[in-house]
C-alpha cells in the first residue's frame, strides 16, 4: 500500500514536467510572410476585411484624406508618458520576430529594443488594474496551451499612442486596438519551419463582429536580431526622422 | 495490476524525460542586493587621468540622455533582470533602455568579423560546462554605457566571458564576468555579481525615458558643461 502511495506521489510530481516537455517548442526567429505586394501598407492590411462601426469608418476616411494631404510622417514627440511599442505593427514587422519559450513566460522580441511578454504562470490581467501599472502598446498578455496550440489573451492596450497620424493604434484592414479591445491569438506550429498566428480582435466600439485573420511565418535559421543604429546625437537625425518624406503638392 | 500500470507509466515517463540532459535552469526574475557585487580594481594598460575619466563619464551620460540601448554589461547591473532559458536561446531583459540580449545555444558560432553587425550587447553564444552556463561575447559597438565596474571600458575589440551558476538550491545566481581587451587591460578583468531570485516583477517592465525632457538633459549633462 505504501509503495503504491509513493508511486502515485512520484507520478503526480513528475507529470507536470513531462507534460510540459510535450508541448511544441516555438522558440526561434520567425519571419512574417509578405503575400506578395512588397508594400508594407498593402500586406499589413491584406487580410479579410472586418465589419467596422460607422464611427470608425468615418474616422478612417478622415485619416485617409489627411494622408493624401501629406500627413504621412509621425511628428509626435516621444515623451516619457508615451506607451512603449505598437502591437499590430510589431506582429507584422518585416524583420523576424525572436521567440523564446519557457514554462512561465514566453518572450517575443521585435526588430530592436523591447520585447513582448506572454505570461504562462497562471496569472490573470488583474495587475493592469493596480495603481502604477504602465500601459504598454504591446498590451498585457497571458497564455495557455490547448493541445499543441498556444492561446494568448491580450488586453490593456493604450487609449492613445504618440502618433499624430494614428492616435489610436491601427489594426490590419482599418480596425483599432485600444483600451476596450480584447485580442485572442492562436500560435500553431505547422511544421518545424512554419508557424501561423491567428488573431481575433474583439471590441464592440470598433468591430460589428470579431475580426479574425492569420499571418504565416517562416523560420529563419541562425537569424540574428537587429539593433537600431539611429544616432539621436546626430543633428541630421531629426531631419531624417521627420523630414524624409516629401509632402505631396497641394491642389 | 493498477500499481503495475502506474509503475510502468512512471518509468516510461522518467526514461523519456531522462533522454533530455538535465541542465540547471537559470530562468527567472533576479535582483541585485546591496551585497551583490564583488568587483576588484582592473589592471589597466593606460592610467586613467582625470581628463580621460571625465570623457568616459561624458560619453556614458550622453547615451543615457538620448535613451539609446545602454548595452552590456550595464544591463546586468540594473535589476530586476528577467532571464528566459530555452534549449536553443537564452534571453535577458532589463528595465533600462536596452535591447533584449540573446545568447544562442543552437550550436552556431560567432559570425565572421566582416559579417558581424556590432551592437551594444554584442553577439553571444553559450555552452554548458558542468553546472555552469558559459557565455562568450564579441562584436560590441561603442554605444551605450561603456565604463566597466572596477575600471576600463568596453570597446569594439572587447571579449567577454561569463559564467552563470545557480547557488543555494536555485535561489541565488552567481555571474562571473571576465573582460579581455589587450588595449585596455594588462590582464583579464574578472568580477562577480550574485543575484537573489524574486517571485515576479511588479510595476513597469520598461522604465520611461524622454529625450525631449530638457530639464533631465540639463541635469545629466551639466557636470560636463553641456
Amino acid at each position: 500500500m505504501r509503495f503504491t502511495q509513493y508511486l502515485l506521489a512520484a507520478v503526480a510530481l513528475s507529470s507536470p514536467v513531462w507534460a510540459q516537455s510535450n508541448v511544441p517548442d516555438l522558440s526561434g526567429m520567425w519571419l512574417v510572410q509578405d503575400p506578395g505586394s512588397g508594400s508594407f501598407e498593402e500586406w499589413f492590411a491584406n487580410v479579410p476585411k472586418p465589419e467596422l462601426r460607422p464611427a470608425i469608418v468615418e474616422d478612417n476616411k478622415k485619416l485617409e484624406a489627411a494622408a493624401k494631404a501629406g500627413a504621412v510622417v509621425n511628428t509626435a514627440r516621444r515623451t516619457a508618458a508615451c506607451p512603449i511599442g505598437n502591437f499590430p505593427l510589431m506582429m507584422a514587422s518585416s524583420p523576424a520576430l525572436n521567440l523564446v519559450q519557457t514554462r512561465d513566460e514566453i518572450l517575443l522580441g521585435a526588430e530592436s529594443n523591447r520585447a513582448r511578454f506572454i505570461y504562462m504562470d497562471g496569472r490573470d490581467h488583474s495587475e493592469t488594474k493596480e495603481p502604477g501599472y504602465r500601459v504598454s502598446g504591446l498590451g498585457h498578455s497571458v497564455g495557455r496551451w490547448e493541445g499543441n496550440t498556444l492561446v494568448v489573451d491580450t488586453m490593456a492596450f493604450p487609449a492613445q499612442v504618440c502618433d499624430n497620424r494614428h492616435p489610436q493604434m491601427a489594426t490590419p484592414a482599418g480596425g483599432r486596438a485600444k483600451e476596450t479591445t480584447r485580442l485572442t491569438e492562436r500560435f500553431q506550429l505547422v511544421n518545424h519551419d512554419e508557424l501561423t498566428i491567428t488573431f481575433t480582435y474583439e471590441d464592440d466600439t470598433v468591430f460589428v463582429k470579431p475580426h479574425t485573420f492569420t499571418y504565416k511565418f517562416k523560420r529563419v535559421p541562425e537569424g540574428t536580431p537587429f539593433e537600431s543604429a539611429d544616432d539621436p546625437r546626430d543633428t541630421a537625425f531629426e531631419k531624417r526622422q521627420y523630414g524624409s518624406v516629401e509632402t505631396p503638392k497641394q491642389k | 495490476m493498477k500499481t503495475f500500470f502506474i509503475a510502468t507509466s512512471f518509468l516510461v515517463g522518467t526514461l523519456g524525460w531522462a533522454q533530455t540532459p538535465a541542465r540547471p535552469d537559470i530562468t527567472g526574475y533576479w535582483e541585485l542586493g546591496f551585497d551583490s557585487a564583488s568587483v576588484p580594481p582592473a589592471s589597466l594598460v593606460q592610467p586613467v587621468t582625470p581628463a580621460i575619466e571625465r570623457e568616459q563619464m561624458r560619453h556614458d551620460a550622453e547615451w543615457i540622455r538620448y535613451c539609446v540601448p545602454l548595452g552590456m554589461p550595464y544591463i546586468l547591473s540594473q535589476s530586476p533582470l528577467d532571464i528566459r532559458q530555452s534549449p536553443t536561446v537564452t534571453a535577458m531583459v532589463s528595465r533600462v533602455p536596452s535591447s533584449t540580449r540573446y545568447v544562442f545555444t543552437d550550436g552556431r558560432k560567432h559570425p565572421e568579423k566582416e559579417d558581424l553587425d556590432p551592437t551594444s550587447n554584442g553577439h553571444s553564444i553559450g555552452r554548458w560546462e558542468g553546472d555552469a552556463f558559459v557565455v562568450d561575447t564579441i562584436g560590441f559597438n561603442d554605444r551605450g554605457v561603456s565604463r566597466l565596474p572596477g575600471g576600463g571600458v568596453r570597446t569594439p575589440d572587447s571579449h567577454l566571458t561569463e559564467r552563470y551558476r545557480l547557488m543555494d538550491n536555485g535561489n541565488r545566481l552567481s555571474v562571473t564576468l571576465t573582460w579581455e581587451d589587450p588595449k585596455v587591460f594588462q590582464k583579464p578583468h574578472t568580477y562577480e555579481y550574485r543575484y537573489y531570485r524574486i517571485p515576479k516583477i511588479t510595476g513597469a517592465r520598461v522604465l520611461p525615458c524622454d529625450t525631449g525632457d530638457q530639464e533631465r538633459a540639463k541635469f545629466l549633462m551639466s557636470a560636463f558643461g553641456n
